[in-house]
């Protein structure tokens, strides 16, 4: 079994966001970089299958970005994956989601992976765009926001989560794509002995324009903070006053009283 | 020249972070007050590979280097000053000699469970009246067949409760002051080995700081480590690492505290503005980030030039010195940004200022410090 594990690093998401120049995305200097959260939770689910098959499935990790998304690649290594195939592209921050997945197609599609994992989502951009289009685009039976992985025989068992608190079960013969939710599990640490062994596996390079086909087909126009909020209302007079204003208010900008 | 960590310490250092805010940042207030280091998170620990983390794989280590090391106990003193000890004393103290002075057959007799947290280390050289003067201890040993036979006591002996491994400092003859002095490897365990007390401190309050009775305690001859007469010049090489670890302590204490008073500044409103926007506050949060900066460079300078195999005696006094100075101020500062609250034990940043003074005393006084240093900056 070939596994691929798609994943992206993303700033540190407490740190202080401020446009860039180009007004096209954040500034990206003075950031910490991390894994993507739900990438994290594919990378362990894949690792957990690994151990499941008794190590016999191969664990591929890929990520497009520049130099820096090889630490990120470094610690999915860490965590169990046996190679990996960073993408550089020191301008992936101004590609849309159909560009991501075609990258990752072109990539994928004569390596013959049996099932892919990514998260369901970047916790920067948000799209939640770029597994299904992947699995669209290679013609792979796909679920979205997994909170429950199992695997038999071929058959992938997956709980998803829905709208509203309910779960649903699905079953998908491989090859497949699944894209991993916060609950599926927990992300292993990374230990000091299988960093030092992640420096021994293989990080392929591949330069982007060998797989880049597609022109954007959502590129992002602008990228500004929300509107400082102002300082609220101070509503002033007697009791009666008061509460009459209240209502008024309530009634006019909310529903809570009709 | 370059000033940026590696990729692969990135990964070290968020690895460790990661670890250090799930899982000992929420318990370190515990830790404190328990005056105890969960024995999970010990285990955890060691699991990650804290505990050998610049020992050779052959033995169980993570055959990292030095600067991983500093980086560990940096990111785990950030959060619990407690669990960095541990690891600086079991690791430079006990593991280091072991590695640098021992035979192979001592190396893989002992250092496999040291490296992996299977049992804890510890160095047994302070006596109550041989402290910054190690030259003057009088536990003493002698020959007797296969066997030396040890008696004396030592005093804060730090991780010495766990009763695991140590390397114990002994005399032949007192008179010969530090000529006279050799080193053993110990199982603690060993009959005539027995705990006085473990001692109740101001800060590090979850380690144990063990003083010993040594009563005819018997150690097989094959335990002695490097040859007999020399155990000064391993005492004195062992302190050097050593202190790159504490170094690294502070400097993750100082930061720790620094994080907390940056955030409250940017909280705390008074006279209807953040006390961020007083340049009361500005000027200290200034004048702290600049002594943790200074600090930072000097320790990851030790840790470079140790991987460099390069003399770092100075560099090792300068970082200690600067760095557990660094984290008395910085964390008495973080108190009085806190006012009134950063007294109460919630806010922590008290326990860190408790936690911060020992640091400019073991592994040296930072007045020996300024001894090593001045003697070789005047030959």
């Amino acid at each position: 079994m070939k596994i691929l594990v798609c994943i992206k690093q993303v700033p540190d998401m407490e740190s202080r966001f401020k446009p860039a120049a180009d007004g096209l995305w954040f500034e990206e200097t003075d950031l910490a970089w991390r894994m993507n959260e739900y990438d994290e939770y594919a990378v362990e689910q894949a690792v957990q299958l690994k151990e499941q098959l008794g190590s016999e499935p191969e664990l591929t990790i890929l990520s497009i970005g520049p130099d820096r998304v090889v630490e990120a690649i470094k610690k999915a290594l860490a965590m169990g994956a046996d190679k990996a195939a960073h993408i550089q592209d020191s301008a992936s921050h101004h590609k849309d989601p159909w560009q991501i997945a075609s990258i990752i197609a072109a990539y994928a599609k004569d390596n013959g992976f049996d099932l892919i994992l990514t998260g369901m989502q970047s916790q920067d951009r948000g799209s939640a765009q770029v597994g299904v289009l992947v699995a669209e685009l290679l013609g792979l039976s796909c679920a979205t926001t997994l909170i429950g992985f199992s695997y038999d025989d071929g058959i992938v068992s997956a709980k998803r989560e829905l709208e509203g608190g309910l779960k649903g079960l699905v079953t998908l013969q491989l090859p497949a794509l699944v894209t991993c939710q916060l609950g599926l599990n927990v992300p292993r640490y990374p230990t000091l002995p299988n960093i030092m062994k992640a420096k021994k596996k293989e990080i392929q390079a591949i330069p982007v324009a060998t797989l880049l086909s597609e022109q954007a087909s959502a590129p992002t126009t602008g990228f500004y903070p929300p509107a400082r909020k102002g300082g609220g209302i101070v509503l002033e007079g007697d009791v009666a006053d008061l509460a009459q204003k209240l209502v008024a208010i309530l009634k006019e900008k909310t529903t809570v009283v009709r | 020249m370059n000033f940026e960590l590696s990729q692969d310490h990135k990964v070290l250092q968020d690895a460790v972070r990661d670890f250090v805010n799930k899982e000992i940042k929420p318990i370190a207030a515990q830790i404190d007050e328990e005056h105890h280091i969960p024995d999970a998170l010990v285990a955890k620990m060691g699991e990650m590979g804290f505990l050998g983390s610049y020992l050779p794989e052959e033995y169980g280590g993570a055959g990292m280097d030095m600067l991983s090391y500093a980086i560990v106990i940096e990111e785990v003193s950030k959060a619990c000053g407690s669990s960095g000890v541990l690891i600086s004393a079991h690791t430079s103290l006990a593991c280091g000699p072991i590695d640098t002075f021992g035979t192979e057959e001592q190396k893989k007799k002992w250092l496999p469970d040291l490296n992996t947290g299977r049992k804890i280390g510890c160095i047994l050289l302070t006596e109550p009246d041989a402290g910054s003067d190690a030259g003057a201890i009088t536990t003493t040993y002698r020959k007797e067949g296969n066997e030396y036979i040890v008696n004396g006591s030592k005093i804060f002996i730090t991780n010495g409760g766990y009763l695991g491994t140590g390397v114990l400092f002994a005399t032949s003859d007192k008179t010969l002051k530090h000529k006279g002095v050799s080193a053993f490897i110990i199982d603690l365990k060993t009959p005539g080995v027995s705990i006085l007390k473990n001692e109740n401190k101001m800060g590090i309050r979850g380690t144990y700081t063990t003083a010993f009775a040594l009563d005819d305690v018997r150690i097989p001859a094959e335990n002695l480590l490097g040859q007999e007469g020399k155990g000064f010049n391993i005492a004195m090489d062992t302190l050097n690492g050593g202190r790159v670890g504490i170094a690294s302590q502070a400097l993750g204490i100082a930061e720790g505290a620094f994080e907390r008073a940056l955030a409250y500044s940017k909280e705390r409103k008074q006279f209807g503005k953040t006390i961020s926007e007083l340049q009361a506050i500005q000027f200290k949060l200034a004048d702290m980030y600049a002594r943790i900066e200074t600090s930072k460079l000097i320790t990851y300078k030790a840790a470079w030039m140790k991987d460099a195999h390069l003399n770092y005696m100075v560099e090792s006094a300068l970082c200690k010195m600067l760095a557990s100075e660094t984290a008395t101020y910085v964390t008495k500062e973080a108190i009085q940004i806190h006012g009134g609250y950063g007294f109460i034990c919630d806010y922590e940043v008290e326990r860190m200022y408790r936690d911060a003074k020992i640091t400019e005393i073991y592994e040296g006084t930072n007045e020996v410090q300024r001894v090593v240093i001045s003697k070789a900056l005047l030959g």
